[in-house]
């Protein structure tokens, strides 16, 4: 099999810090090659050199046996080279065709020509079994349609190489399959294809290659066949999984904290029922799509619940945010930039928003200054929060792990009862989800309970009491003996249920 | 059941306004429906008009031009010192307001684009920065312009009035341009999303450069179009005409997000402004009260708008199970 | 919306240049990051045209800058709780307006049927005998009361409208511009109330304490001769400031009005109640404006639908903006306002001095109002350099 693209001891450091060292590595043409790695383990530079977006600080690259040097990211698409990021370049207010040739329309007496881009767009969509009319817009697409556009716009720019980047977290396991056919066709018309996932069962079932990186280098590499997927979990960690997550400190006690009572929201849920205990730590499982974020919404009042009551210390809860919050409920969300921090607001402000209202000194509901920064201080130390002076430093210079533990530690100055976590550890490296970790372990062991929502079924195993599996706004089963049956759960979580 | 019919009439929300209007004038004022009325309130709407397509495109990129109402003012008066002192005629003179537009434009687009600024502020600045260059220009007195340029202003061709021409002429370029043209489906998706415009390698920059030239040359030239046809150029012409201009691109469902917009209904919106204007003088409603009126009407729409992109949100957001919300 | 230079980056050439931290030195950004920046440029302002215009520190004219600012300071101050929370209010103008006309339709002690027997509040509210509350003890007060609750009225719908109905802020304050504009126009058919009450008058005029900078001995003191400076405005505006600074700095109200126009939906999910404090905002803005139509209305004795129309609004806007508050929100104090007012009014009058017509102000407004403008970028990109 020939080489399509081959890296040669490939290295990139920033300010004499290497992200990748030392890599090399041959893509075979006509294949799929997967690359598995954790956050932070040079992956995305490694595939920004090959995308022109940063330049090799030593080694090459060859495209087809030449040398390849992309200046920037224009001279990678002229070569040959697409990527399918999980944020769409896609544009809603826009048709299909005009989406696919956004950057250059044919024309005709100056303007563009309709039919050409349409007939072009036709053909495209038929290659991936897509029937839809070229003038929709794209709007009215659901996130895995708009997918395969943006795998169509790859395909009009005769791109032999296509590169996706984690392409599965935003859609339903039905528009999984569908992805994984069109890979699978593109494989069999003679395109080369890198598939970057951090699901391993995806990449075992998907890829012909696999590639593993670890602290910028690359550690295995070889035919799927030679890797199960405790070789690669081994691989990328370089040690065993336990030493990820700390000891829990503390059992389930017998008090029931909350209790979730047949929810149910036409269209989004359906009789979710669940409790949870002081000290328990429960796991929320599910893909993408399945509903866990938008329970967790409902939860806290965000979104409405059509039927089905939710009880906090036995009493039921109603209203919105503030109500919620005040009676003991905290929530991270999965997205800390827009529904999280104030990015441009001091530590210290983020730290005490949420419970603000409690430094306000009558008569005339002044906030209690040396109050706040005593307080704010107190848990930026319980946090373990890196930084500087927080009553000046913005929130975004913090680096995305210590942000996160602003987004908890304003929480944590309420005293929550229940504590819900959606996706705590997205885009935080390895020691700082440690230390997240033993926060949770610290809440539950001082008697509240936590609901850690999560895509990543290896950490919820290692800190959850109990697991529940949702699939189609249900809960599907949960799981409590440990050791946990990854197959099961996985199982649990990709079974298609009649609708 | 009724939410497809909510959907639909949310969709078209102008049109059924429109519709609602007229016959509620025709009700009132008999006469307002006769042919010669309505070509009158095409005919007034070119001003109006022909700027509000223009300023469509910048609303199209998120932007903002506050400075359309002194451009009006400024850029006829370029012209008309042009004409009086270079005798440049009035086809000069139309030359010299669509090259004054520009320049305008090319200055809001330079600290925009450039520098950086909020358009808001620049076009605040430039609000005040053209009328004092037309004040300074004229000491403040009023500007008479020769006989010609009366001459033009209330000439037609084929029957069709000047005004009413260069307003459908505006409105087929800009229709064209916005949807048959590289610039123009680049200049929606700007307005869509920033960063991936220019992730997909989009000038950005060259766009919004772009769109100010266009909105500014056309303010210049619909100031030019309603000088014609009152041959003299008062201290406060065009002054708080921005906000006519903003509220009928508005009304056609021009986004104040951008993104969302037609040369069309930018057209439509501010026929419907005009014809509010005249059913109102029709139907004999104190001159004082009419501007409460137009404000409801724009109310209603922006209303509309903002019930429209509320349902948008709620059908976009992902339907987890298989069964029909609602 | 723009394609702003990342601080230490050409635009498109990838390459980078010293930041501004390193180019400027540390006092010269200390002075570009102080609160206080736009006192210190108003001072030098000052300093510099005092040679080329005697006139500018006489007591007369130092007296007139004051007596501008006050009730221009007052709007301002509502403006800048709505800027701050992201929003912006178009509508001010014409609350000053309509509120003005309430004050003179009540108070008026007199009016004249001939100007007035056209509007539709003639003998419904005012007559040949005066406004409504004409003659009443007490009437001042609650003259200014209904001017109060009309412009909350008024606020708590713009308020609606952008919270609850998510229209954008930009439209329904223009709509309010228009609405109420041509509402108080309408109820005097465009004529002005007046005369006023003394007592309401005073609100606008009244002196507490002068200053005779005249010779001594002189038997007579000649009335141009004294120069106000503590004034019945000027306490009204001080006052209005203090407690609004208060409000927006250390209350809790006002971490909620931070915390929404920096980030509306994170502040909604940690528990800010954010559409009963945006609401709010709208009522602060709008009652502000009503304070600024009893200075103006004094000050010119007598109600005026016109009033606060056409470019004022841009003025207010302009002031607070040199002030250093943003308008995207989540950053904004009264302070900064203040010296935001005080080198507006402090442009405006040396313009005037300087015999600069009406266009030349203008022109010279939107200079300075880009220059504030250029300046701020300036400084974010310091600020952004110095969090780093």
């Amino acid at each position: 099999m020939s080489h399509l693209l081959t890296l040669q001891d490939l290295s990139k450091a920033f300010f004499g810090v290497h992200a990748v060292q030392g890599v090399t590595l041959n893509i075979p043409e006509g294949a799929v090659t997967g690359l598995i790695g954790e956050n932070g383990a040079g992956k995305s530079t490694l595939m920004n050199m090959i995308g022109g977006i940063h330049q090799p600080t030593s080694g090459s690259m060859y495209w087809r046996d030449t040398p390849y040097t992309p200046r920037d990211t224009a001279a990678a698409t002229e070569t040959g080279i697409a990527f399918i990021h999980q944020e769409l370049n896609l544009f809603y207010n826009l048709t299909i065709s005009e989406n696919l040739f956004i950057d250059g329309f044919p024309k005709r007496l100056g303007l563009i020509d309709r039919k050409a881009i349409d007939s072009r767009t036709r053909e495209l969509l038929k290659l991936l079994d897509l029937d839809l009319a070229p003038d929709t817009l794209l709007g009215e697409l659901s996130p895995g349609e708009r997918q395969l556009v943006e795998i169509a716009k790859a395909l009009h720019r005769e791109a032999e190489l296509i590169i996706f980047d984690e392409p599965t977290t935003s859609l339903t396991p039905r528009e999984i399959e569908r992805l994984f056919e069109v890979i699978d066709r593109l494989r069999s018309n003679g395109k080369t294809v890198i598939f970057i996932s951090h699901v391993l069962g995806d990449v075992e079932r998907l890829c012909d290659h696999i590639a593993v990186m670890r602290d910028g280098q690359l550690v295995a590499e070889g035919p799927t066949s030679d890797f199960g997927i405790p070789e690669m979990i081994q691989a990328m960690i370089g040690r065993e999984l336990s030493a990820l997550f700390p000891d829990r400190t503390a059992q389930p006690g017998a008090e029931i904290v909350a209790e979730a009572i047949n929810l149910t929201q036409p269209g989004v849920m359906k009789d979710v029922s669940f409790q949870i205990r002081s000290g328990e730590i429960l796991g929320l499982f599910g893909l993408m799509g399945s509903g866990r974020s938008e329970l967790a919404r409902v939860l806290f009042g965000l979104d409405p619940v059509a039927s089905g009551e939710i009880k906090l210390g036995g009493k039921p809860l109603s209203g919105g945010p503030q109500a919620r919050i005040r009676a003991g409920l905290a929530f991270v969300t999965e997205n800390r930039r827009e529904e999280g921090l104030l990015m441009d607001a001091p530590i210290s402000d983020n730290l005490s928003l949420v419970s603000i209202s409690r430094f306000g000194r009558t008569p005339l509901n002044l906030v209690d200054r040396p109050g706040i920064a005593q307080a704010t201080a107190d848990i930026s130390d319980q946090v373990t929060l890196k930084a500087g002076d927080i009553s000046v430093q913005p929130a975004k210079a913090l680096s995305g792990g210590n942000q996160q533990k602003v987004v908890i530690g304003k929480w944590l100055m309420e005293d929550p009862r229940l504590f819900i976590l959606d996706e705590p550890t997205r885009g935080v490296d390895v020691g700082a989800k440690y230390e997240i970790y033993t926060l949770a372990d610290r809440l539950a062991a001082e008697g509240g309970a936590v609901l850690i929502i999560s895509s990543e079924l290896e950490e919820l195993m290692g800190m959850c009491d109990r697991i529940m599996v949702m699939n189609q706004g249900e809960i599907i089963d949960t799981f409590a003996e440990k050791p946990w049956s990854q197959k099961a759960i996985l199982a649990a979580a990709f079974r298609e249920v009649a609708a | 059941m009724n939410t497809d019919l909510s959907r639909l009439a949310l969709r078209n929300a102008t049109i059924l306004i429109f519709t609602a209007v007229l016959v509620l004038f025709g009700l009132v004022a008999p006469g307002f429906l006769s042919p010669e009325n309505l070509f009158n309130i095409v005919k007034q709407s070119s001003f109006i008009g022909i700027a509000a397509i223009g300023i469509t495109f910048v609303l199209l990129t998120r932007g903002i031009d506050l400075s359309v109402g002194s451009v009006m003012y400024l850029g006829p008066l370029i012209a008309g010192f042009a004409m009086r002192d270079y005798g440049v005629g009035v086809a000069g003179g139309f030359a010299v307001a669509i090259l004054a537009g520009l320049a305008m434009g090319a200055i809001n687009a330079f600290f925009i684009v450039r520098l950086g600024i909020a358009p808001f502020i620049v076009t605040l600045a430039t609000l005040f920065f053209f009328r004092g260059a037309g004040t300074w220009m004229t000491s403040s007195r009023q500007f008479d312009f020769d006989r010609e340029m009366l001459d033009f202003g209330l000439s037609s061709v084929a029957g069709i009035p000047v005004p009413i021409l260069l307003f459908a002429l505006a409105l087929v370029i800009a229709h064209l341009t916005l949807t048959r043209t590289t610039f123009g489906k680049q200049v929606y998706a700007i307005g869509a999303d920033p960063e991936a415009a220019k992730k997909a390698g989009i000038r950005t920059g060259t766009i919004e450069t772009g769109v100010f030239l266009i909105s500014a040359t056309t303010a210049s030239v619909a100031g030019f179009v309603l000088i014609s046809q009152i041959g003299r150029l008062d201290v406060a012409f065009g002054e708080g005409r921005e906000f006519d201009v903003i509220a009928a691109a508005v009304l056609g469902g021009a986004s104040l997000f951008g993104g969302v917009g037609t040369a069309w209904g930018t057209a439509v919106g501010a026929t419907l402004i005009q014809t509010v204007k005249t059913g109102l003088i029709f139907s004999g409603i104190n001159l004082y009260l009419q501007p409460i009126a137009l404000g409801l009407v724009i109310f209603v729409a922006v209303l509309l708008d903002s019930l429209r992109a509320w349902r948008l949100q709620v059908s976009q957001r992902r339907a987890i199970r298989a069964e029909v919300a609602d | 919306m723009t394609d702003t230079p990342v601080a230490g980056k050409l635009p498109g050439t990838g390459a980078t240049r010293p930041g501004l931290a390193a180019t400027l030195s540390r006092r010269a950004q200390d002075l570009l990051l102080s609160d206080y920046f736009v006192l210190y440029l108003s001072l030098a302002y000052f300093i510099i045209l005092i040679p080329f215009l005697p006139n500018l520190s006489n007591p007369a004219n130092i007296s007139n800058i004051l007596s501008n600012m006050w009730p221009l300071l007052v709007v301002a101050t509502g403006q800048t709780f709505v800027l701050t929370v992201g929003g912006i209010d178009l509508s001010q103008g014409s609350v000053i307006g309509l509120t003005s006309v309430i004050a003179g339709a009540l108070l008026a002690t007199a009016a004249s049927g001939s100007v007035l027997a056209n509007a539709p509040i003639w003998g419904i509210i005012i007559s040949e005998e005066g406004g409504l509350l004409a003659g009443h003890t007490g009437a001042i007060w609650i003259g200014i009361a209904a001017m109060l609750a009309t412009a909350a009225l008024i606020g708590a719908i713009n308020g609606i409208s952008v919270a609850v109905l998510n229209m954008p802020p930009f439209m329904v304050t223009l709509v309010g511009l228009i609405v109420y504009g041509a509402l108080a126009i309408w109820l005097t058919q465009s004529e002005n109330i007046r005369p006023l009450p003394e007592s309401f008058i005073q609100l606008g005029k009244g002196d507490i304490v002068s200053v005779y900078l005249g010779e001594q001995d002189e038997p007579r003191i000649p009335r141009r001769q004294i120069y106000s400076f503590v004034t019945y405005p000027m306490l009204i505006a001080v006052g209005i400031a203090i407690a609004a600074s208060i409000l927006l700095s250390r209350t809790v109200f006002g971490r909620y009005v931070y915390a929404i126009g920096a980030n509306r939906r994170a502040a909604e999910i940690s528990g800010v109640p954010v559409r009963r404090v945006i609401v709010a905002v709208f009522v602060i803005s709008a009652l502000c404006a009503a304070a600024g139509s009893i200075l103006y209305s004094a000050r010119l004795e007598g109600g005026r639908p016109t009033l606060g129309e056409g470019a004022f609004l841009l003025d207010v806007i302009g002031a607070v903006v040199i002030g250093g508050t943003s308008l995207f929100g989540g950053r904004g104090r009264i302070l900064w306002t203040v010296f935001g007012v005080l080198f507006f009014v402090l442009l405006s009058n040396t313009l005037n001095l300087m015999n600069l017509s009406s266009f030349h102000i203008d022109m010279v407004k939107g200079g300075v109002i880009l220059g504030a403008a250029m300046l701020n970028v300036l400084r974010e990109r310091l600020i952004r350099e110095r969090s780093r």
